[in-house]
């Protein structure tokens, strides 16, 4: 053990969350989620190119309940980064760095997100 | 690349993109309630194809700059930090390739 005085970087165990640092991961992993999504998407087009009863099968794959649960969250994710990332663009122009701004615009991403998630998802799959 | 013009590569292709990548996952999940000759017919958009091939190279443009940035801050051992971008740069360049040969002699 290094017996130091000095005080200790962030600790995750005692780390108190704030708003600020909670959407800063979150962006970063629903980017990698995103990536992830691409990829679903890159396999959606080889499928597609292997003709029709491969592609039936793979559309029965992402219609079941595993298979939808994923889309939605995909949905999500992308939705998120998106508005984290429209924030992260005001903050590169300038604007919304004082710490009540940033927690608004914080929780408005987070409620956005989910709402619009929701009419995404009901737009793209003709509920409404 | 030099570290300004990753970052200013960085947004230009998050606003590139948002509205691509919308576009198609939306288009997508509405292809998922369809069968596949429709599928077929979205795709032999001229018009879609270009999107969709420039959706993957943008994409995997943005993603391998922030993957480098995480890659950064996680990864201390530089010859692994260095393997994992490489192999990131060459999923980059292989997997739109795949794309733009998919759907423009395949589809």
């Amino acid at each position: 053990m290094i017996d130091s005085k000095n005080p200790l970087s962030p600790h995750l165990q005692i780390y108190k969350w704030q708003i600020s640092s909670l959407l800063s991961i979150t962006h970063r992993i629903s980017g990698v989620i995103n990536l992830v999504a691409l990829i679903l998407i890159f396999f959606w087009l080889i499928v597609l190119s292997f003709g029709e009863t491969n592609y039936e099968l793979f559309l029965l794959t992402i219609n079941s309940f595993f298979g939808k649960f994923i889309l939605i969250g995909f949905t999500w994710s992308m939705i998120f980064h998106l508005l984290s990332g429209i924030r992260h663009l005001a903050w590169d122009l300038g604007y919304g760095f004082e710490i009540k701004t940033a927690n608004i615009s914080g929780i408005i991403v987070i409620v956005l997100s989910l709402m619009l998630t929701v009419i995404f998802w009901l737009l793209a799959r003709g509920f409404i | 690349m030099i570290e300004t013009r990753k970052w200013i590569f960085h947004r230009i292709s998050a606003i590139i993109l948002a509205p691509l990548y919308v576009w198609l996952f939306f288009s997508l999940i509405l292809l998922s309630t369809k069968n596949y000759p429709e599928a077929i017919l979205f795709f032999t958009n001229p018009l879609f194809k270009i999107l969709t091939i420039m959706l993957f190279f943008v994409g995997f443009f943005h993603a391998r700059i922030s993957l480098g940035e995480i890659f950064e801050d996680y990864i201390h051992n530089r010859k692994i930090k260095d393997v994992a971008n490489i192999l990131v740069l060459i999923s980059s360049i292989i997997i739109p390739v795949i794309i733009l040969i998919l759907l423009i002699y395949k589809i």
